[in-house]
């Protein structure tokens, strides 16, 4: 009775521990809301592997793979709202825009010594790899590949790739595993290079080569307002001179949730032209 | 000399009390029928552990939750769970250092058995579980999923301050998640218990 007696006296402080106890939900809430919900796509098969031998030009052995993200077509209300985006900006607004679609990949290179190698002693052919990442927007498709056949033309020069995101490359012990990732921002860059080469006319080693934000050299015709396209293809080549692998994983955060994960969706299907350096043209 | 010693001990003996026939009642102190029960929330912190599997690319990580529940009698109490943590993908694969979040909620049952201030208990329940990424799908680790029941079940000691509302405890769990055939959790928290 005596305890019945007390609980109706300490209703009145009801709110504040109630208060205190809901407050602890906080951080769950926050966490529902999609801030940290980023979708991972597994590197395609097979994966990047390489043995190190010379091809027969003697070139270091390079092997590509990649991914298309699939999104879905805009509902009538988006289109709407592109339209309108497109008529105010007065050129075309993308359906997959950078400032929505952020790509991150990470990747693992593991050295693996083949079974009769010894060890690497020769200070002039250090074991070592190199990764580069090429990719599409829903107009333009660029190809390292292409761009080396070009600058190639004529010479006996060993093939000059220029991806869009070159990553440095890597010395790597015998056993040794390198895991590294090729951040949102460097994406930006090549995001925002690509639509200068395929849609502003930019000369496309210029704005490869140069950092934007430290020397804008070839943006020229970029105009100010532009909305930058984001990336919808990923490849990735890999270049090594021992015997190596490479696996990935593409992280997407998704803020408008256009990636085509419903199957009452239809996807979208662009067909992005391949980048023709002028030389081939 | 013996008169001496003698008058010694008379002057000195103490004061004659009445005998003691009948042991005293037990004073229960304090007494656990005072203890606040009805409505209750608790707040958790403690550590998440995935084991199986997922064990061998999840890293332990740190945990914090809430319960709302009522005690129907003194012994036996619904409750809400909700608990969130974070961890670290670990392992050999080009993920590891990304994080990775689960969200769960419960619905549980809960006996309890008090002796004074202490008590012991044992709950169980089931709910829903949400990852925050496909990260172990990506990695092949375990199928499609985001989103599934979780059930499962722990105990814990509790021990109730003088304070008619507070207690505070520890309590470790084993929860099975539908979707993750491969992989189950191990959650340990410590508590406060505010009693309306």
């Amino acid at each position: 009775m005596q305890g019945r007696q007390a609980r109706h006296q300490v209703r009145p402080e009801v709110g504040l521990p109630i208060t205190y106890a809901l407050s602890l939900l906080a951080p769950l809430a926050l966490g529902c809301q999609g801030m940290n919900t980023p979708i991972y796509f597994a590197s395609p098969e097979p994966i990047l592997a390489v043995t190190g031998a010379n091809d027969a030009m003697g070139n270091p052995p390079r092997i590509e793979n990649g991914m298309t993200l699939q999104f879905r077509n805009p509902t009538d209300a988006e289109q709407k709202a592109l339209d309108m985006q497109t008529a105010a900006l007065g050129f075309d607004a993308p359906w997959i825009q950078r400032d929505h679609v952020h790509i991150e990949l990470t990747y693992q290179v593991t050295y693996t010594p083949l079974p009769n190698q010894g060890p690497d002693d020769n200070p002039n052919d250090i074991p070592q790899f190199t990764i580069g990442v090429d990719g599409a927007n829903q107009y333009t498709k660029y190809d390292s590949n292409i761009v080396a056949m070009t600058l190639s033309q004529g010479n006996n020069d060993a093939p000059q790739y220029i991806p869009l995101i070159p990553v440095t490359p890597q010395t790597i012990a015998q056993g040794q595993t390198i895991s590294g990732t090729v951040r949102e921002d460097d994406f930006n860059e090549a995001e925002l290079d690509l639509d200068a080469i395929g849609r502003w006319m930019a000369p496309f080693n210029a704005v490869l080569i140069n950092n934007s934000q430290v020397n804008p050299i070839g943006l020229s015709m970029v105009p100010a307002n532009v909305v930058i396209p984001a990336l919808i293809e990923i490849d990735v080549s890999f270049t090594a001179n021992r015997n190596m692998k490479c696996t990935y994983d593409i992280r997407v955060r998704d803020d408008n949730d256009q990636l085509l994960h419903d199957t009452t969706n239809t996807l979208f299907s662009p067909t992005p032209t391949l980048f023709v350096p002028p030389a081939m043209m | 000399m013996a008169a001496l010693v003698t008058s010694w001990l008379v002057a000195g003996a103490s004061a004659a009390r009445a005998q003691v026939t009948a042991e005293p009642s037990a004073v229960v102190f304090p007494d656990p029928a005072k203890f606040a029960h009805g409505l209750y929330t608790e707040g958790e912190v403690g550590a998440v552990a995935f084991f199986g599997k997922a064990g061998d690319a999840v890293s332990p990580g740190f945990a914090i939750g809430a319960r709302v529940g009522y005690d129907l009698f003194r012994w036996f109490a619904l409750q809400l769970h909700f608990v969130g943590s974070t961890h670290q993908l670990t392992g050999d694969n080009p993920l590891n250092g990304q994080l990775l979040q689960t969200y769960q909620g419960l619905i549980e049952g809960k006996l309890t058995y008090r002796f004074g201030q202490t008590s012991i208990f044992g709950e169980g329940g089931v709910g829903v579980e949400r990852l925050s990424t496909n990260a172990l799908y990506a990695l092949g680790i375990e199928p499609r999923y985001r989103v599934g029941f979780v059930a499962g079940g722990g105990a814990g000691l509790d021990y109730h301050s003088l304070s008619r509302h507070f207690s505070v405890g520890v309590r470790g769990g084993f929860f099975v998640m539908a979707e993750l055939t491969s992989s189950q959790e191990l959650m340990a928290t410590t508590y406060l218990r505010y009693t309306f």
